[in-house]
């Protein structure tokens, strides 16, 4: 009679296995249980870890399928399946089922529904409703052309009390393809981004349009993180400095500088390139760089080489890395879809 | 008069929605027939038992009790570490009329391996094809043998630890009043987890937990009766088939007892522990709050089902002085 719970995912995804599966959600419902005992049903019942993050109120749960909880420590793989707690909001509260490879079961999917469903209740119960930030309250407080009066009572239900206090500093945050956001100054931000961010400076209530214009360029510097696309996924306009003027320079869907280009066609040549020569950029010493991406130091030596060979130019030379940084850069801001407007 | 149940852990109440439909809460002899047709779930073979070399296993036949055929043991002993160490002499549930000597073996099994134990499983003779006293004196033939042979198994004859659950904490309460009154080698102590204790059937748990959870007082009568015929409830029950009918609690080895507060047996194991401190004894109890029976090993990954699991060891390794 043992383990009849676990594993149903290995039965046929018929309608008893879905209807199982709401009964036990139900019933979690009925007895209002908590975050974690509705986490630990996701991932029993999926056979696979299960993880809850909202960033915004603080929550970050995982349930491993013999029912340890083992808090995450790295960013969720984007392959897996997952259901947002707050539709159209990617900084939002998530459930994933951490099971890799192809699209989510039909088991699956009725899991994720489910616990998400009960999650959500939960989550306004015992946490307070997450900030309900409209999209017409945003675009006032963003908008440099408001009337300053519109701006502080669209601040009002964004930001609360700290609305009042003269000395309290604000970010706005630009996500991609997502809704604009606006945090107090000294709140975290996730850890581990799901998403590409563009992070405004601390500035006064009436200034978040300067942060809000300084947020959108840092995210037209952010990158995917991935092999296809390294860099930061997270970009810090204070971080940014002057490189911040290139923004002005590239226009995404015109013809980018020349360099950019040339660093396209060198690319295109090897799929080890695009990593080499982000290694390269980024890390102190070509040591540390074939560290980077595991390559033997001589085998890094004939990829630079090859590399300057295709792009016309030394790396190795200080002034040759910069030329190689800024074409990285704005390799970014070349292609920088997915930013919206307010 | 209608009585209100305390409520079910929320996951345990869960895991029953999903378990309801295989198992219902009266147990019927129909049920009982298929089921042991079926087997109680899945069957461990050896070399699961053996837990990647841990254990060496085998199954050993071994006289019954005087007159009565041979008993089998299923006898688990760490490959790798030097004797003589603990053994757990492992007696399992099934309501008297269910299961075999490898039926909830994994528990033990899992403190063994913490404490580096033999465990040594008795297969008894099942009710209603063999009434009392048949299963109590298999389950003490095999006792016996184990402490005669502990040596040979690597093992220490001083430091057995009786255990059951269910059915098999009542029979594990059963022979520590057994070999107590014939005053064989007594046990290091005695685990009685969801005991199944009283054939009187008629505590208000018992009254409570009617038609809900696991086990409820209607396959609790048809487990007694199966075990005691007509005699059930009556006066003339012994206290080796039932022990809460004992007059004497003391002199017993200290005992571990657990039991969900939402089951059958809450009162009963309650009341046992209570007689024991009462007379003297030594007797650490848990009641998990909204645990129906059997919760821990039908729901494991529950947080109360880890918590009840997570308790056992420090007792054990208290007991042993390891």
């Amino acid at each position: 009679m043992k383990e009849l719970a676990g594993r149903l995912t290995a039965l046929d995804p018929d309608a008893g296995v879905a209807v199982r599966v709401i009964a036990y959600f139900d019933r979690l419902a009925e007895s209002r249980a908590g975050l974690e005992a509705l986490v630990r049903g996701a991932a029993v019942l999926a056979g696979c870890p299960a993880r809850l993050v909202d960033e915004a109120r603080h929550v970050r749960i995982r349930v491993e399928p013999d029912g340890t909880r083992r808090d995450p420590d790295s960013a969720p793989d984007a392959g897996w399946p997952r259901e947002p707690l707050i539709l159209e909001d990617p900084l939002g509260a998530a459930l994933w089922l951490e099971r890799d490879g192809g699209a989510p079961s039909v088991v699956d999917a009725v899991i994720l529904e489910r616990a998400a469903g009960v999650l959500r209740q939960v989550l306004d119960r015992t946490r307070g409703r997450a900030p309900a930030e409209g999209a017409a309250l945003i675009e006032t407080l963003f908008d440099p052309t408001a009337d300053v009066r519109d701006r502080l009572l669209a601040a009002k239900p964004l930001l609360g009390h700290a609305v009042a206090d003269p000395k309290a500093l604000f970010r706005a945050v630009a996500v991609f393809g997502g809704r604009p956001r606006v945090l107090p100054a000294d709140s975290d931000l996730p850890a581990l981004p799901t998403t590409r961010l563009g992070v405004g400076p601390a500035v006064p209530v009436l200034e978040l349009p300067r942060s809000w214009s300084a947020a959108r360029t840092a995210l037209r510097f952010t990158a995917a993180g991935t092999p296809h696309d390294p860099g930061a996924r997270v970009v810090h306009a204070d971080d940014l400095g002057d490189l911040a003027l290139l923004e002005k320079l590239v226009v995404p869907g015109a013809e980018p500088p020349a360099d950019v280009r040339a660093l396209e066609a060198t690319i295109a040549d090897a799929p080890w390139m695009l990593m080499t020569l982000h290694a390269v950029a980024t890390t102190a010493s070509l040591r540390s760089a074939a560290t980077e991406i595991n390559v033997h130091h001589s085998t890094l030596q004939a990829r630079i080489v090859h590399a300057e060979k295709l792009l016309g130019w030394s790396i190795r030379a200080p002034q040759g890395l910069l030329r190689l940084h800024l074409a990285l850069s704005m390799r970014h801001l070349a292609a920088t879809a997915g930013i919206t407007d307010t | 008069m209608a009585m209100v149940p305390p409520p079910f852990d929320p996951e345990l109440a869960a895991a029953l929605a999903v378990l309801a439909e295989n198992l219902p809460s009266t147990m019927t002899l129909e049920l009982a027939r298929r089921l042991r047709a079926q087997g109680l779930g899945a069957v461990p073979a050896n070399e699961e038992l053996g837990r990647d070399g841990f254990f060496a296993v085998e199954d050993r036949a071994v006289p019954g009790p005087p007159g009565d055929p041979d008993i089998s043991l299923l006898i688990c002993r760490p490959t790798d570490v030097p004797g003589p160490r603990p053994i757990i002499y492992g007696i399992h549930g099934g309501g008297m009329i269910l299961g075999d000597n490898r039926t909830g073996v994994a528990g033990a099994l899992d403190w063994a391996e913490e404490i580096e134990a033999i465990v040594v499983s008795v297969e008894y003779r099942l009710a209603p094809e063999n009434p009392h006293p048949a299963p109590i004196e298999d389950v003490y033939a095999g006792y016996l043998w184990t402490v005669e042979h502990a040596e040979e198994l690597g093992g220490d004859p001083e430091r057995i630890i009786i255990a059951g659950a269910s059915a098999g904490g009542g029979l594990t309460a059963a022979l520590a009043l057994l070999v107590r009154d014939r005053k064989a080698q007594q046990p290091l102590g005695q685990i009685l987890l969801c005991p199944m204790l009283d054939d009187r059937n008629d505590t208000p748990s018992a009254q409570q937990m009617a038609g809900l959870g696991v086990w409820d007082r209607a396959s609790n009568e048809l487990g007694w009766g199966s075990l005691l015929g007509e005699a059930r409830g009556g006066a003339d029950v012994s206290e080796y088939a039932a022990p809460a009918r004992a007059e004497d609690l003391s002199g017993l080895p200290p005992a571990f007892i657990d039991v969900g507060s939402a089951e059958t047996f809450r009162d009963e194991a309650v009341a046992y522990a209570t007689r024991i401190w009462q007379a003297g004894g030594v007797a650490e109890l848990h009641v998990w709050p909204g645990g129906f029976h059997g919760f821990e090993g039908m729901a494991p990954q529950a947080a109360l089902s880890r918590s009840a699991a997570a308790a056992r060891l420090p007792w054990l390794r208290r007991l042993l002085g390891e």
